[in-house]
């Protein structure tokens, strides 16, 4: 570095007078307050950015998707029921469905050797016959999802047919289109297999009545419809249930269950933990000890013992909705938290010097409290809210999960795990979309409250 | 901030203290896992030692011991077969008691302390043998069998199944506490001699001797538990091919082969333990899986599966009927036959059955008698097929407004559907409020209740529907055929109608089988025309057993499951 050319040689000039400017460049830059520097804390925060962004899209599903997506959440397609995504939605057209005697196979179909089929598989209904087998007393029907191997895996048992004379099987329990392995093993007198089976295979196309595609309303005119014909399912973009409901449908309507719960909840709480905090610690003295003696009593309160209570007390009938109780037991057990948080900070508010320097200029209470008590405590508040609603959401969950939320046919993110639980290894998509949903809802909550946090509270700014 | 100096950059000093803190965690982290591992190990072990199956074998089968493990589906109340009305209790005592006749492995009926049995006009005599010995090696005699009944039958006593003695003469009454107990005609006339007088001559009273309330008690032991009797493992004396040698309560049960038994040869496994107490489904699952248990039922969603891993799959008909029963006392909405017709018009129970529930085993529902039942010849269903209602939406809307206007209404208020609380009748209840929400416009309220609150609920008329099921008592139409007689407790919604009560009463006491099945197809046919309740289905099970575990039954009358006959192959 050089040095400082200023000491190295004074000139007379350099003592003369300033002229009426000065040199030095202005530092100021726009005055700022502290919502606008919040927001603009906020919006360099990409992660809360992206979360806020999630919010507003939950926002749009929720209240906007039902219009778009006009499908009742409660209507069954029975012909649809657990359907992944993007499944085919093509079904022949069939005349309704007639119980089979076992006799006349269908052209094409006549008896062979051994096991065959009686006519095109469909999901209508499987027919099977078979030719008669040695030693048999009794006959089983298996099916099977997978090539059976031997006798031992022939498959799911359908039906045992006692009368040997009767050669022939009519399946109807839940096909769907794909390759299913029929068998028929001979059974002895005394209902052991004989060793003795037979296979075949069966292609099931999907099929549909005149009657059905009526009562579903797939095209306009059914009546014009001839057996052979093609028509197109329901389309159900994220599947369907157990029951054959469209998860689009019940997703949107579990959301509103979820929101109402995750938004109105934490308001109220947070709006009555507020007043007492702040009550509290403004007055301070014994009254605040009793008071905050009070929240600690409430703290100590179980959650789920409550909500059982008020299930009692209100009178909530079986089959009849629990978000109220839920509502009410949320509200009154969960508000000391936030009085804390919020007396802690009028009382640390309270001492400051400028609070006093106020009070000595003759400042009435209610200017303190305006002026200089809620915007202090501002930002700790819209933090605690932030952080509430996931917590709310996350408890409607569980609550419904182990069934103590909506009742059905109401759909709630919870329930819907719940349900999805059971057949989360065959059909997982009924478990993975509202668990999901509840996932990044809660994630996209607890990120921006951080971020809320961050920009909000200049203390507790994290290091980045 | 922008730096504008390069000599003044360094490295942020946040940016070090974020790597030292994350080294930090990271052996924070591993230091954490092992020690929750070790936790685990160590939690594992203790866990073992005071564990209700400690002693009991982890394994399914053990060939060594000559023992099979698997489950009841809930602990048993008490072992007293005088008080006994669950199943889970019927099958324990049917492992551990023998009656004077029982059910062998193809279901027929055979001779169990009694040799030979014979009806002649009112009265039954039985002859029993004389190797049949108590677990402490006294002699099985017939005042054990008339002790047992006569004590059910007093009043104090309070057995629930009581009414099962009813065909005796004078037990009603003595039950109801209007004649002494001596006056029912029971009387053992002998040590080895039986001769029970009946109040009808009935033509199925061999056949309801083999339920469990017709089991005997030791009297001598009896009074020495001092009203303990049942209630633990050293508090019953036993005379059937296994007795119980220890019995934690909610926990584990295990049965040893009985030496006294008559028939010990018969019997080829040494114990069975039940080393869990549960009926979830996806438990049970895991633990066959694990090698811990001989046999599982399984659910519908499990059963691909049970494919994939090529498990030789079993089905059995339990025998029960399901079917959502009317409320019919005056008040109530459903009273009204219109009303009723209308439901059951838009109910189809193959739809039901096929792609709601989906489980093989399930027969959609049809009549209040199940498809085994035995008729004169053949099947009773054979020879009397039971009328069906279609699907008819339009015909269904035309009764539901000729019940409208009869009622006055003009839109009919929520009905109660009271419902269990397993997943396939929590399924069936979301199934029906869609079924007749959509095509009534009906809307249900679902109310699910575990069985001891529904059965609280049905007992005080407090439904419109119910979802009910009734299991057979014993081998004979009438078991189900004098559910709906208007004196009968458990005919729920009060159904009373004389022309049905005239024909139970056939029923009873003919002795004419074809008059009696003629009976039988008249309530058939006045519970189809009346709509008196609406056919769900016959359930069945797919269960899959251990490939090493041969010879075990399950009845339909008697117990679910039969372990007396089983075996182990240890050649697999």
């Amino acid at each position: 570095m050089e040095k400082n050319p200023i000491i190295r040689r004074l000139r007379p000039e350099d003592l003369a007078a300033l002229s009426g400017q000065s040199s030095a460049p202005v530092l100021v830059r726009p005055s700022r307050s502290y919502w606008q520097d919040a927001w603009g804390r906020l919006k360099a925060n990409k992660r809360a950015l992206v979360s806020l962004y999630i919010i507003i899209g939950l926002l749009v599903f929720t209240f906007i998707g039902p219009l778009v997506w006009q499908v009742d959440p409660a209507l069954q397609d029975i012909d649809q029921i657990s359907v992944a995504p993007g499944a085919d939605r093509g079904a022949i057209v069939v005349d309704a469905f007639e119980a089979w005697d076992g006799q006349a196979p269908a052209p094409g179909f006549a008896a062979g050797d051994g096991l065959s089929l009686a006519g095109q598989p469909t999901t209508q209904s499987v027919k099977l016959q078979w030719q008669d087998m040695a030693g048999a007393d009794s006959y089983l029907v298996y099916r099977n999802n997978f090539v059976p191997d031997n006798v031992n895996t022939l498959g799911l048992p359908l039906m045992q047919i006692s009368d040997p004379s009767q050669r022939f099987y009519e399946d109807r329990l839940d096909l769907r289109p794909g390759t299913y392995y029929y068998s028929v093993a001979a059974l002895d007198a005394f209902d052991q297999r004989t060793g003795d089976y037979q296979t075949v295979v069966a292609d099931v196309i999907r099929v549909i009545t005149v009657n059905e595609v009526r009562t579903r309303n797939l095209v306009d005119d059914p009546d014009a419809l001839r057996p052979g014909d093609e028509v197109r399912l329901s389309w159900h973009p994220l599947g369907t249930d157990y029951l054959g409901r469209d998860m689009l449908a019940r997703l949107m309507a579990g959301a509103r269950v979820s929101l109402f719960i995750g938004l109105l909840a934490p308001l109220f709480f947070v709006a009555f933990g507020v007043i007492y905090g702040a009550t509290s610690g403004f007055v301070g003295g014994r009254l605040d000890s009793v008071m905050m003696r009070f929240a600690d009593f409430v703290v100590a309160l179980p959650f789920l013992l409550f909500m059982i209570l008020f299930q009692v007390v209100f009178g909530i009938g079986p089959g009849e909705s629990g978000i109220i109780p839920m509502l009410v037991a949320l509200i009154i057990l969960s508000w000391p938290a936030t009085a804390r948080l919020v007396r802690g900070q009028i009382l640390q508010i309270r001492e400051e010097a400028y609070v006093s320097a106020a009070r000595l200029l003759g400042a009435s209470q209610n200017y303190l409290i305006l002026r200089h008590m809620i915007p202090n405590t501002l930002g700790v508040i819209l933090v605690t809210l932030t952080f509430a609603v996931p917590a709310a959401i996350f408890t409607e969950a569980f609550l419904s999960f182990i069934g103590m939320g909506v009742a059905p046919p109401t759909a709630s993110w919870g329930s819907m795990c719940n349900e999805g639980l059971k057949t989360m290894l065959t059909h997982p998509h009924e478990l993975i979309f509202p668990a999901a949903m509840i996932s990044i809802t809660v994630l996209a909550f607890n990120l921006l409250g951080d971020g809320l946090r961050d920009a909000l509270d200049a203390k507790m700014r994290s290091t980045e | 901030m922008k730096q504008e100096d390069p000599s003044d950059f360094v490295q942020a000093p946040g940016d070090r203290l974020t790597r030292a803190a994350g080294k930090q965690l990271a052996v924070y982290g591993v230091a954490a896992v092992l020690l929750l591992t070790a936790a685990m190990f160590l939690l594992n072990a203790l866990a073992g030692l005071t564990s209700s199956a400690a002693g009991m074998s982890r394994m399914a089968v053990d060939v060594e011991n000559n023992t099979i493990t698997s489950y009841l589906r809930q602990e048993p109340p008490q072992m007293n077969s005088m008080l006994a009305t669950d199943a889970v209790s019927g099958m324990v005592l049917a492992h551990v008691m023998e009656g004077l006749l029982r059910y062998d492995q193809y279901g027929e009926l055979v001779g169990g302390v009694a040799e030979r049995w014979q009806l002649e006009g009112n009265t039954m005599t039985f002859w029993l043998r004389d190797d049949a010995r108590w677990s402490n090696g006294e002699p099985v005699t017939a005042h054990d069998f008339e002790f047992a009944w006569k004590n059910l039958l007093s009043p104090s006593v309070g057995s629930q199944y009581a009414f099962i003695l009813y065909p005796i003469l004078n037990a009603e009454q003595a039950n109801n506490g209007e004649v002494p107990i001596d006056d029912v005609g029971i009387n053992a006339v002998d040590d080895r001699t039986l001769v029970v007088t009946l109040a009808t001559p009935i033509a199925y009273f061999d056949r309801m001797v083999a339920f469990v309330t017709y089991l005997p008690a030791n009297e001598a032991f009896y009074r020495q538990t001092d009203g303990r009797y049942g209630a633990d493992a050293d508090e019953m004396l036993y005379n059937g091919p296994f007795m119980m040698t220890s019995w934690v309560h909610g926990a584990s049960m295990r049965l040893e082969k009985n030496p006294y038994y008559w028939d010990a040869d018969r019997i080829r496994l040494d114990a069975i333990n039940f080393a869990h107490m549960t009926s979830d489904s996806s438990t049970l699952l895991n633990l066959f899986k694990d090698n811990q248990i001989v046999m599982a039922d399984l659910g519908s969603e499990m059963l691909e599966e049970a494919m994939l891993q090529g498990w030789s799959l079993n089905q059995f008909m339990e025998g029960t009927v399901f079917y959502t029963d009317f409320n019919h006392r005056p008040e109530r909405l459903t009273a009204n036959l219109n009303l009723r017709k209308a439901m059951a018009l838009v109910h189809d129970s193959g739809e039901l059955v096929n792609k709601v529930i989906k489980l093989p085993g399930y027969l959609p529902g049809k009549s209040l008698f199940p498809v085994w039942l035995p008729g004169v010849d053949d099947n009773f269903r054979e020879e009397y097929p039971a009328p069906v209602y279609q699907r008819d939406v339009a015909q269904a809307r035309v009764y539901l407004q000729r019940a409208l206007d009869e009622l006055g209404l003009d839109r009919l208020p929520p009905l109660v559907l009271l419902t269990g609380d397993t997943p396939v009748s929590r399924i069936q209840a979301e199934y029906y409020q869609e079924v007749f929400k959509r095509n009534l416009d009906i809307d249900l309220v679902i109310d699910a209740q575990i069985f001891r609150q529904r059965l609280e609920k049905m007992t005080a008329g407090d439904f419109d529907l119910v979802a009910a099921g009734w299991g057979p008592d014993y081998n004979d139409p009438l078991t189900f055929g004098d559910l709906y007689a208007s004196w009968n407790l458990n005919n729920r919604g009060r159904y009373s109608n004389p022309a049905l009560d005239a024909q139970v009463r056939i029923a009873q006491n003919s002795l004419d089988m074809t008059e009696r099945m003629r009976a039988f197809a008249e309530i058939q046919r006045i519970i189809h025309e009346d709509v008196v309740m609406m056919p769900d289905y016959e359930r069945g099970y797919v269960y899959v057993t251990h490939p090493q575990v041969r010879g075990i039954v399950r009845h339909v009358i008697g117990a679910e499951t039969d372990f007396t006959n089983a075996w182990i192959d240890a050649g697999e």
